[in-house]
């Protein structure tokens, strides 16, 4: 790993400029972190050197031979150059040899637009190829996994998928078979990698050997959006970012950012799943009313209208909130302030799914809550004097004798595997239930009062707090493909304004 | 299902217990099993991971690194033939090649053939080249001259 | 040179290898004077006697061995027999001659390191040698030159025979680190080195089986007796096998700095009858070939190699006569090393395969006469950028024999 944690500093020098690095550190790492480009392909921070790419040269003053810059330790008054015509051609050709066998299908693979090999052609190389003999022929476009394509051919060998495998899920499902250019990276025999972190070799993959499944052919990286949310599949929170094409109001997948303190370089393939209710066809897209067992659309100043008047109808009855964990805490922060403080609202409700097994930890990242923000909701809660442990109770709700139910329901119905038993029984109570929802499943349970559509996680701003209290911004970059959707913040803002208005009047 | 036997499973775990780690007896104990079956199989690599505890990719690897693993059933008899340097200047080529000729004397007689033949790395034992093993036996200096009568020993 | 008979010392002596005619002939004497020193004594001995690494690098051994941390216990001794270099069988005669000498030197040299177990790295294709091996070992075993409370020094040292797999690069001492370890024998990338961090990330001491057999004798002999052999930096007598067209092919051991000519004409008695001579390759197949005239002028020993841009390797020399084919000679070189790379190093990995492949297409007469540029620029590339020397050891041999037969390697081409 690139940089090992001490006091102790290093002064080195990186092309003249002095660079002052913690003690341990290589010229690779600190190289990164001065945002000096040196070409590699084999190191990545996540994982152990393995210094067989031969890519990443660098020339130290006062020795003979370029050395790799992933292991080589920063040392006091070291003089490296990464930028010398003998560093650059070191570069030129191990590009070179590293696409010597590489079948060049680049028309035809997924991963175009994000490969090293092309990236670094077009930054190191640009030389005309001299490989004018046969190619060495490997198999192609295996299936070693539920979410994995293997092209063994395009592999360049760099061993980051074993590492990972035997590093970081330990699994070792992966080795590299035979020896010299008739090395073959696999599986045993025809064996399917099966665990959760499938999608990481995807990604650390730099070139196009691994493909995604799910991903593969549906779409050319370069038209792709890329923003940075928080992965809201469980209470990690990991920091993801979210690739979609907003004119095709398409989300496409879902990529690790690096966090160190949550979840360092990856994410399991469960938060990848997180697009899966986003698509518009699943979405609640318009606000309903149920009037004489039917439902029908109603535009948004209308729906406010109908829930102020739901406030004002049900003022001095039992009004409750059952609240998912899985919204900001900027909205608990405004749910709490209208209900709770101006409305007097006591009776909240945590909905949970019935069958989480909160304590799960799979030793990497996937925790057994399956929500982002229990932390969030029970810490908003408490700054409203309601003391809290984490609990379901929507059975509690259920048997309250409530008047009026503001429902806030999972924005990730994958994560509730009782969801739609949970909104049937729901439904079916006396007291008057306005869901607000993203699902449009919802629209098959009529007995809801009212349906409200709400804008989802990537489309939002505010934060999460994972498990262990680290706050994680949503930075809701993308415009809602839900255009009538509200945003809770928004919507509660204007039922404020309105009680305010009416109390006024 | 190929069962090890008794012995051959006392001799691997005599080698699983014999280094500083489990690992180190890979080697050793696919030697062992290639000298029972002539050539190791999948189900012997399963059987090592179920019965011994050795990861099967980790012995998937070696078996497939080193030249001396076999995978496939070989001859009866394994012809390697040394073609590097020295020998190759003593007379690999011409050598290797009436070896050839008598092998296919055996297509036409119509025979089943009992040898393989296979040009292999330095031997190591250069200033007798060329040099050639049939299976465990070393000959040096082998020439168009004796190697007929050689190879005639082992299917008379 | 019958005067110094270091290693072959048991050459013509009747059941060389047993330890009864070791014994009588003052075997495991050294060791019994070695436990009277410090082990830092005999550390300070062996650098002082200018002794080098015999399989190849011609590293200065006691150097090597005074790189181990102080304050790390666990420690190994390797030796490494695992001969591959093509063209080299000298330490295979070693085992033929006196394993005895082998054990009595790695026990020393243990000693000497602070290791009490070690392992001898062997060659699986030495079938006999293995059992010879073996069989001293137990001898030594039971007489108790090995295992608790050695010779009541209170050294115990244990030694086990690890068989390879057919791997020419677990030559390479961290390949073969990787190998002892049960594991693909890919070299470590360095740092750490062997003697800081080797066998299973404990310091470790790897040395040809030639380096390990010599101690003894410079620990019965002294320092200065051993360095006043050879030259001033080639301290010592070196076994050097030669191959090809000779009368005498075999193993001999001269001085360092002894005359190339000579030793092809006075040791191997002279080129075969009718022979005449086009290049020797002086150094195992990675050394660059040398022609007739260098040849007369170059003697055994590291400086004169290196200034004659060659290499004293493992001191395989192997004579090429004027009718070898040096096409079929560069083709039979890089076929070896694109079989033998371990393919963990890109440039390593891709050369091998694409020299082999260019020369496959000289053979088949596809090549255009710029190929041999190609070819030189590919393994000019291919020189320095690897973990281990598999890359170098395939590039300088390509690169000598195209620059100093590039004419009739292009009238191969020309005539189709």
């Amino acid at each position: 790993m690139g940089t090992v944690e001490t006091k102790e500093e290093v002064t080195f020098k990186l092309n003249g400029i002095d660079v002052t690095v913690p003690k341990g550190t290589t010229v690779m790492a600190a190289a990164k972190r001065e945002k000096v480009a040196i070409p590699h392909f084999c190191w990545h921070p996540g994982l152990s050197v393995a210094g067989v790419c031969r890519f990443c040269m660098v020339k130290v003053k006062g020795r003979p031979k370029l050395e790799i810059s992933c292991n080589l330790e920063a040392t006091p008054g070291m003089e490296v150059d990464t930028v010398s015509d003998e560093v650059k051609d070191s570069h030129k050709w191990a590009l070179e040899f590293h696409l010597a066998n590489h079948p060049l299908d680049c028309p035809i693979c997924d991963q175009a637009g994000e490969c090293g090999l092309q990236k670094y052609y077009m930054s190191v190389g640009k030389y005309n190829s001299q490989m004018t003999e046969e190619k060495v022929l490997k198999p192609k476009a295996l299936d070693v996994g539920d979410k994995l394509v293997l092209d063994t051919e395009r592999c360049i060998l760099c061993s980051r998928c074993v590492r990972f495998e035997n590093e970081v899920t330990k699994t070792g499902g992966l080795g590299i078979f035979d020896r010299g250019d008739r090395a073959i990276i696999g599986t045993y025999g025809d064996e399917k990698i099966t665990h959760n972190y499938q999608e990481n070799l995807v990604d650390i993959c730099p070139v196009g050997a691994f493909t995604s499944k799910e991903f593969r052919f549906k779409q050319r990286v370069w038209f792709l959006k890329e923003k940075s949310s928080i992965c809201p599949g469980c209470s990690t929170g990991c920091a993801v970012s979210i690739h979609a094409k907003p004119e095709m109001e398409t989300y496409f997948r879902v990529k690790p950012r690096y966090d160190k303190k949550v979840n360092g370089h990856w994410m399991c393939d469960k938060g990848r799943e997180i697009l899966s209710g986003l698509d518009k066809k699943e979405r609640l897209e318009n606000s309903y009313l149920q009037d004489q067992d039917e439902f029908s659309t109603c535009e948004r100043p209308d729906m406010i209208n109908h829930l102020n008047s739901l406030l004002s109808r049900f003022r001095g009855k039992k009004i409750s909130l059952l609240v998912s964990a899985q919204y900001t805490n900027e909205e608990y922060e405004r749910l709490f302030s209208f209900f709770v403080e101006k409305m007097g609202v006591r009776s909240i409700f945590q909905w949970r799914s019935k069958e989480e097994k909160l304590n799960d930890f799979d030793g990497i990242l996937l925790r057994g809550d399956r929500n982002p923000n229990t932390r969030g909701l029970l810490d908003a809660l408490r700054k409203f004097h309601i003391l809290k442990e984490v609990e379901n109770e929507f059975e509690a709700c259920l048997t309250s004798s409530s008047d009026l139910i503001f429902a806030f329901s999972p924005l990730l119905s994958s994560s509730f595997s009782s969801f739609e038993e949970d909104l049937a029984r729901l439904s079916k109570l006396k007291s008057c239930v306005c869901l607000f929802t993203t699902s449009y499943q919802a629209r098959d349970y009529i007995g809801f009062n009212s349906l409200i559509p709400l804008v989802s996680f990537p489309e939002k701003t505010g934060h999460y707090t994972n498990y262990k209290g680290e706050k994680r911004e949503l930075e809701g970059a993308y415009p809602s493909f839900i255009h009538e959707g509200f945003d809770v913040c928004e919507l509660v803002n204007e039922l404020d304004s309105n009680i305010k208005a009416s109390l006024r009047a | 299902m190929m069962i090890f036997s008794e012995a051959l499973k006392e001799k691997i775990r005599s080698y699983l217990e014999r280094y500083e780690t489990k690992r180190s007896a890979i080697l050793p104990v696919l030697h062992e099993i290639q000298k029972e079956f002539t050539y190791i199989d999948d189900e012997h690599i399963l059987t090592l991971e179920k019965d011994f505890g050795l990861n099967r990719v980790h012995v998937r690897e070696v078996v497939t690194f080193y030249s001396a693993y076999l995978t496939e059933k070989p001859k009866k008899f394994r012809i390697l033939f040394c073609d590097s340097v020295s020998c190759h200047i003593e007379g690999t080529q011409k050598v290797m090649a009436k070896i050839e000729d008598f092998m296919s004397s055996y297509k036409k007689k119509e025979k089943e053939l009992p040898f393989s033949l296979e040009g292999v790395p330095c031997l190591g034992v250069c200033g007798g080249a060329p040099a050639m093993f049939v299976n465990e036996d070393r000959y040096l200096n082998v020439s168009c001259d004796n190697v007929e009568a050689i190879l005639k020993k082992y299917d008379h | 040179m019958a005067e110094h008979k270091i290693l072959t010392e048991f050459e013509g002596i009747k059941d060389s290898r047993s330890l009864k005619t070791y014994l009588k002939h003052g075997g495991y004497q050294a060791l019994a004077k070695a436990f009277q020193k410090k082990p830092e004594e005999i550390v300070a001995l062996v650098k002082e006697s200018g002794l080098r690494g015999r399989g190849g690098a011609g590293f200065p051994t006691g150097l090597k061995w005074s790189f181990i941390p102080a304050h790390i216990k666990e420690r190994y001794l390797l030796c490494n027999n695992d001969e591959g270099e093509p063209g080299t069988f000298k330490d295979r005669y070693i085992l033929e001659l006196s394993p005895h000498m082998l054990i009595e030197g790695m026990i020393i040299s243990a000693f000497a390191i602070g290791a009490h177990k070690a392992y001898i790295y062997t060659r699986c294709e030495f079938y006999e040698e293995i059992k010879w091996m073996n069989e001293a070992i137990d001898e030594a075993y039971k007489a108790g030159y090995l295992g608790k409370n050695i010779l009541g020094s209170g050294f115990d040292f244990d030694l086990d025979h690890y068989i390879g797999a057919g791997a020419y690069i677990c030559g390479e001492e961290t390949g073969l680190i990787s190998s002892l370890e049960g594991k693909k024998g890919q070299p470590k990338v360095k740092p750490p080195f062997p003697a800081v961090a080797g066998y299973l990330g404990k310091p470790t001491i790897v040395n040809n089986t030639e380096t390990l057999a010599v101690v003894p004798w410079i620990v019965n002999h002294g320092a200065s007796a051993y360095k006043a052999i050879g030259t001033e930096k080639s301290a010592g007598t070196k076994l050097f096998c030669i191959s090809g067209p000779v009368k005498k092919p075999g193993v001999y051991e001269v001085p360092l700095g002894y005359p190339l000519k000579d030793f092809i004409e006075k040791e191997a008695g002279g080129l075969r009858d009718g022979v005449e001579l086009k290049g020797v390759i002086p150094g195992g197949l990675s050394a660059p070939v040398l022609l007739p005239e260098e040849v007369e002028k170059v003697t055994l020993d590291y400086e004169s190699m290196a200034s004659f841009k060659s290499m004293l390797g493992s001191g395989a020399i192997i004579v090429i006569p004027k009718t070898q084919c040096m096409v079929e000679l560069l083709k039979v070189t890089l076929d070896f090393y694109h079989h033998e790379s371990c393919g963990q190093c890109t440039p390593c990995r891709e050369g091998t395969g694409w020299l082999a492949n260019i020369m496959k297409t000289v053979m088949q007469a596809k090549a255009k006469e710029d190929c041999y540029d190609k070819m030189y620029e590919v393994a000019s590339h291919m020189e320095g950028r690897t973990i281990c020397a598999l890359s170098d050891a395939a590039a300088m041999p390509t690169k000598a024999i195209i620059t100093k037969f590039k004419s009739e390697l292009l009238n191969y081409l020309r005539r189709g």
